[in-house]
């Protein structure tokens, strides 16, 4: 069973810190650059070996521009600063920015599980696997990632704290965009 | 030895643990909810792990927190204190699961002192006696008025899984009995969840008499004499001393000598209390076991010259008893105020603020004092927590030389920001009942029930 804690924000001037809501290892956490909206998964909290999604408080969001810490497993306490975001800018992806900002409705959404090339649609000239209002299922193909020239199905899983069956409320990257691992893909909500 | 402790607790406590760990080269780690973060008792710890919250729900009682503060840092024992998880069997056994010793019985023995019947069952079978009552939860209304008629009335009908007063009722006769029966039973239920009912003989006032004692993991228990618990108010202790000044030396050995039996007997393992009533007609009755070191425990230090939480560790740590019976010897009286942020003259209303001023001189005769506390002047005493500032303890050769010293002490203490409990302290150690030992735990010797508002 996995649960989803909400990191604690502090706003800094233009800047935005998200700390670490109590005492656990921090880990899986996302690299310097990547675009944080409200409901984003942002790593994980492990609490004597149970794993807590961490999650980026409604409102919040910008890019990360501190770097990630140096450790798999990094012991923190409550109020350890995890990550700081500074505004976005004009070159920023603005689907990724706005979306996630907006994901705070529900704050579901599903994460990109490579880094790569996401496509919507299987060809050129065929629907969206995934269009808003569609509902899905597990293991649900939702896109196709590119990674190093071969594409793979990206399913959608019912995990983090995401529901058995979901709704999709809005894409949140261009077809063809290039994305993170752990990018937020799709803002869903359960159906 | 433990090279890493972590200390599950706050405040005084903490404080009191670390000293003794440090002494012992043992690394302490503390734990702190936010609302402590930055007070100065943190500086008595070489680590700190910030909880968060601010209530106890969500920094102080919330096991995985705590437990999780020990594991990243690399803890292999845990030191409940009192207060908070001390008390908790499945905070014994999910520290013990994370790796860490657990300074205090193993879980399952916790659990079971923590029931009233199952435990006076243990300890009758080791040799110490309850107040005359049920053995087993009352089947029903009738049982209880054959169990009254027995032992005689006034009576009392008492929750098993009770404690605060809640789900006990006072019965003079049959009747009342049976109006009582149904609505304790439905109290029980609601507040604990377990409508077990007992019914005991009533014994009012008395004196609170407790024996301390310490079991290592070989089956040995010592006793470190009594304390007398008797100065309360609301079940809260004000005063203890050591010894019980109305107990005969024969009645002082058989009880010490019975408690550590039936510790060990039980098979507790670590510092706890025995408690007993001793009904004014001069009979001492087992009340319950308390699995944990106890606030009042400096007053037995004293009187015994032994470290209490040396003990703990040490027998927590697979060892022997470094000490055996015949080699303590408890000479002189010592007694403790509990120094409480509360103002006696507005009915005990505690009084949270900023210490402007916090001195306690302890070069005042004739005997000795010690001051137990986790503040300095200037600090802030919050909101969320209990009200103890600190706990002066004195010692003399006899009582009168402990009461003389302890006056000495509080005469000389300087406390501003806040209310204390100073003013009842005299008040009570100056009065005739205590110096008299003509008191019981229904009413504080010397201040009076109504005090005067000025």
């Amino acid at each position: 069973m996995s649960t989803t804690i909400e990191l604690v924000a502090r706003r800094e001037g233009d800047e935005v810190a998200l700390l670490a809501p109590g005492p656990g290892w921090f880990t899986r956490a996302l690299p310097e650059g990547a675009l944080v909206g409200g409901g984003a998964a942002v790593g994980v909290l492990r609490v004597l070996g149970r794993e807590h999604a961490l999650r980026a408080p409604a409102g919040v969001h910008g890019r990360v521009v501190s770097a990630r810490p140096e450790r798999i497993d990094e012991p923190v306490g409550a109020g350890v600063e995890l990550y700081r975001l500074a505004p976005l800018a004009a070159g920023d992806d603005a689907g990724a920015a706005a979306g996630p900002a907006e994901a705070a409705a529900t704050g579901l959404v599903l994460t990109s599980p490579q880094t790569g090339r996401f496509y919507h649609r299987p060809g050129p000239d065929e629907p969206a696997f995934a269009a808003p209002g569609d509902e899905l299922a597990e293991g649900q193909p939702v896109g196709l990632i590119e990674v190093m020239k071969t594409f793979a199905h990206v399913p959608y899983r019912a995990q983090a704290g995401l529901p058995q069956r979901a709704r999709v409320v809005r894409v949140l990257v261009e077809d063809g965009a290039e994305v993170r691992r752990d990018q937020p893909l799709l803002e869903v909500e359960p159906a | 030895m433990f090279h890493k402790l972590l200390i599950a607790n706050r405040g005084e406590v903490a404080v009191r643990i670390a000293r003794t760990a440090r002494e012992m080269g043992v690394a302490v780690v503390g734990v702190a909810s936010e609302a402590d973060l930055g007070a100065s008792w943190l500086d008595a710890m070489d680590e700190v792990v910030a909880l968060g919250g601010a209530a106890p729900r969500d920094s102080y009682l919330d096991m995985a927190k705590v437990l999780q503060a020990g594991v990243q840092t690399g803890c292999t024992a845990v030191h409940p204190g009192w207060g908070f998880l001390a008390e908790n069997p499945r905070f014994a056994a999910l520290a013990e699961q994370h790796g860490m010793t657990f300074l205090g019985p193993s879980a399952a023995v916790m659990a079971r002192l923590g029931t009233k019947l199952p435990s006076k069952a243990a300890f009758r079978a080791a040799g110490l006696a309850g107040i005359p009552g049920s053995a087993a939860p009352l089947a029903d209304v009738e049982e209880a008025l054959r169990l009254a008629d027995e032992i005689g009335y006034p009576v009392m009908i008492k929750a098993d899984a009770g404690g605060g007063g809640r789900g006990i009722r006072k019965c003079a006769d049959a009747s009342e009995v049976r109006e009582a029966f149904g609505a304790a039973r439905a109290e029980a239920e609601a507040a604990f969840g377990d409508g077990a009912l007992f019914v005991e003989k009533c014994v009012e006032g008395g004196r609170h008499v407790e024996v301390q004692i310490v079991c290592d993991r070989f089956g040995d228990a010592i006793h470190v004499g009594e304390r007398d618990c008797s100065v309360q108010r609301n079940h809260q202790k004000l005063i203890e001393e050591s010894p019980c000044p109305l107990l005969s030396d024969e009645q002082r050995a058989h009880f010490g000598a019975a408690a550590a039996r039936a510790a060990a007997a039980i098979g507790y393992v670590g510092a706890g209390t025995i408690e007993f009533l001793r009904a004014p007609d001069g009979e001492l009755y087992f009340m319950e076991m308390n699995a944990r070191l106890q606030v009042e425990h400096p007053v037995s230090e004293m009187v015994s010259g032994l470290d209490l939480v040396r003990l703990q560790l040490e027998v927590a740590a697979n060892r022997a008893l470094s000490v055996r019976q015949d080699e303590i010897a408890l000479t002189g009286c010592a007694i403790e105020c509990r120094i409480n942020a509360e103002d006696p003259t507005e009915d005990f209303r505690p009084t949270p603020g900023v210490l402007e001023a916090y001195d306690f001189p302890l070069d005042v005769g004739p005997g000795t004092l010690r001051y137990d506390t986790h503040l300095t002047a200037g600090d802030e005493v919050p909101p969320y927590y209990d009200s103890l500032l600190g706990k002066l303890i004195a010692h003399g050769d006899t009582r009168e030389q402990a009461i003389e010293t302890l006056l000495a002490g509080l005469a000389a203490a300087r406390v501003e920001g806040v209310a204390t409990t100073i003013p009842l302290h005299r008040a009570v150690l100056e009065s005739e009942e205590f110096r008299a030992n003509d008191y019981d735990t229904t009413a504080i010797p010397g201040w009076s029930r109504t005090p005067s508002r000025s």
